[in-house]
């Protein structure tokens, strides 16, 4: 019995002070990896980074769900990959009037230095840099037909003015006449779609204050697990993150089934980051 | 929280903003006792704003039968429930509003609607229950009378949706206080969906947004009254702008209707809002059920309404209901007349209080035959 004892002891101290101390280490690859299922991350250290509930803004999450998510990291030189998983017993990816989707994200400062900003969101003028992933997106991503039917298979629809016979099929009087019904997809807000990437790219100075950053840099894909998801979030390296440097990273995750969106989220505080001495590149 | 004025309750109350009240603020009458539940309204606003994708379900108005019918289900009956009973005697509200009433960690009390919901818009249509000459058939608490009750955005004073969006993408224009919902920096969450007691913002699924009622602003902001309006067969509906209480002018129709005559009255006021779509409440419903749904003032209501055909002034105002497309922001009455004003007091619409009659006889002496009315 003795040996499992210690073995059991020795588990429990491991586990205790990566979820206490966590810290996530990004080694180096000859490319980020870009799929969850990618051998490379079996060569990178997995960090438990234990989730906290948003309870700082309302609205707030007051239910717990997600308590840790499972991070790796792998940087080329000019791009770093996270790989983030977490349980997660039901798929939420099917847009709903009701139904919310699974989603994370990871939260770099926009500037490396030793004081960072708060990092439920950032501040004023400290922003941070949010790479964010929504099953939603993904679905859509992989094919997911873009109409109601596609939600709601039972759904009747008689007539889209779109539809109507004087408009020829994709021209533009009739792409005009599809954009009149859908605002949000006329001013371009990237939550309307359609997508090309399952992630967005966000800034942050502050809770409230999240807007689509100027350029779309990252990306990401996300597979389902047996019990969870696993999902890969990829960004150009912080400008002033060379090799062997450090900076700090915090994590959300939202769980669609518990109706988590925005605020309602399990975040992480900062945790350090640190590039492989042979991780930077620049 | 900051501490507001709401008129509607006469007391302060909680709001998760400090009071800012707009230079002017669209409202609205609807007259309950003329609705015939005809939904042209809702067809004008489906056809005019929400017939795309992801709006399939999506009603900004709706005209619902109460007690029974619900768009979406059971969106007041959950949230009285919810709020549990409240006391409201002759003075001001003493009862908790829903701002008043939020649970830790949420600005506002409410509900998420689930999906099916929304699925029904006639659900209880023309329900009343009621079998009077056999004996009724089903036992509920509300037995042989219903009544329509069309519904948009209440434009509110103090919205709900607006105080419950974490990230300020609803606000009220400073111009004419209609609420909207910036169709740009909206990401779905939903609070405001969830925020809202009325369940006038819908989520569209296929943009990730939420879209509302907009008081058909373009219209208004010419100085038309909105499509719902215009397009209403039983002309139950007056659009244009009240002031409050202390401000209050005869010659604003809106503002004699609501302020100096409390003949039209706030739909569920308890819950704080102070909602800008002031109902005539149907004067064949019991008192108890009005007084919940429209508050205190319900009973007098009614009594000045059945009083109408003897008052040339409130008869002759209510002719004006549907009457023109434009807004009218100010009215007289000349003797059997009674006439739309613009601000300048210019001449909009004239209307007579009593319409002409013509007797056309059965029979017609000059060429000897019977009339018919087939056409």
């Amino acid at each position: 019995m003795k040996p499992i004892v210690t073995i059991a002891t020795w588990l429990a101290a491991l586990l205790l002070s990566t979820s206490a101390g966590a810290e996530v280490l990004a080694v180096r690859a000859d490319a980020a990896p870009s799929r969850p299922d990618d051998a490379a991350w079996k060569g990178a250290p997995a960090a438990a980074v234990p989730l906290v509930l948003q309870d700082m803004v309302e609205p707030r999450l007051l239910q717990p769900s997600t308590a840790e998510v499972e991070v790796r990291a792998i940087a080329d030189g000019e791009r770093i990959a996270f790989r983030l998983e977490w349980k997660d017993a039901t798929r939420d990816e099917l847009p709903g009037i009701a139904r919310y989707s699974d989603a994370c994200a990871v939260q770099l400062p926009a500037s490396t230095a030793p004081d960072v900003p708060a990092p439920q969101m950032g501040e004023a003028q400290r922003p941070v840099e949010i790479t964010y992933w929504r099953a939603f997106w993904q679905g859509a991503v992989e094919g997911r037909e873009d109409s109601i039917q596609a939600l709601y298979p039972n759904t009747s629809v008689d007539h889209y003015p779109f539809q109507a016979p004087s408009l020829p099929p994709g021209s533009e009087a009739q792409q005009e006449m599809a954009r009149r019904y859908a605002p949000a997809r006329a001013l371009g807000n990237a939550m309307a779609g359609p997508r090309e990437q399952p992630v967005e790219d966000l800034i942050a100075e502050g809770p409230g204050t999240t807007r689509p950053a100027p350029k779309a840099q990252s990306r990401g894909w996300g597979a389902r697990t047996a019990d969870g998801w696993s999902v890969v979030l990829s960004r150009p390296l912080p400008v002033d993150l060379g090799s062997g440097g450090r900076t700090q990273v915090a994590f959300a995750v939202w769980q669609g089934a518990q109706g988590e969106a925005g605020s309602r989220k399990m975040r992480s505080v900062w945790v350090p980051l640190r590039l492989a001495a042979e991780a930077g590149g620049r | 929280m900051a501490r507001v004025y709401n008129w509607q309750l006469g007391r302060e109350m909680s709001y998760w903003y400090p009071e800012s009240r707009p230079k002017k603020q669209f409202a609205a009458v609807f007259d309950t006792n003329k609705c015939i539940a005809c939904q042209t309204c809702t067809i004008a606003c489906k056809t005019t704003w929400t017939s795309g994708k992801g709006q399939e379900y999506m009603l900004w108005n709706n005209v619902e039968t109460k007690p029974y019918g619900f768009y979406p289900l059971a969106w007041d009956v959950k949230l009285l429930d919810q709020l549990g009973p409240q006391p409201w005697g002759s003075g001001p509200y003493e009862g908790r509003t829903l701002f008043e009433a939020a649970e830790a960690g949420e600005r506002v009390l409410g509900f998420r609607p689930d999906d099916l919901d929304y699925a029904h818009p006639n659900v209880g249509e023309d329900d009343c229950t009621g079998r009077i000459e056999t004996g009724a058939a089903l036992e509920l608490p509300h037995m042989n009378w219903f009544y329509y009750l069309a519904r948009i955005c209440n434009h509110c004073t103090y919205p709900a949706c607006l105080a419950s969006c974490p990230r300020g993408s609803i606000y009220k224009r400073e111009e004419d206080g209609i609420v909207l919902i910036d169709q740009d920096r909206c990401r779905g969450y939903r609070e405001c969906v969830k925020g809202c007691p009325y369940k006038k913002v819908f989520f569209n699924p296929m943009t990730g947004t939420s879209e509302k009622c907009i008081a058909c602003f373009p219209k208004m902001e010419i100085g038309e009254q909105p499509q719902c309006f215009v397009n209403c067969i039983g002309k139950i509906r007056f659009a244009g702008y009240i002031s409050t209480p202390d401000q209050a002018r005869e010659d604003n129709p809106i503002d004699y209707l609501v302020h100096v005559r409390k003949l039209a009255l706030p739909l569920f006021p308890q819950f704080g809002l102070e909602p800008n779509v002031y109902y005539i409440p149907p004067i064949h419903v019991p008192a108890r059920f009005l007084r919940q749904m429209f508050g205190p003032g319900a009973e007098r209501a009614v009594e000045t309404y059945r009083g109408a055909a003897d008052d040339p002034d409130l008869a002759g105002l209510l002719c004006l209901f549907g009457s023109t497309q434009f807004v009218v922001p100010r009215w007289k009455r000349q003797g059997d007349v009674v006439l739309g004003l613009d601000e300048n007091g210019a001449e909009l619409v004239r209307v007579p209080l009593r319409e002409p009659v013509h007797v056309r006889e059965a029979f017609d002496a000059a060429l000897g035959v019977p009339r018919s009315n087939c056409p």
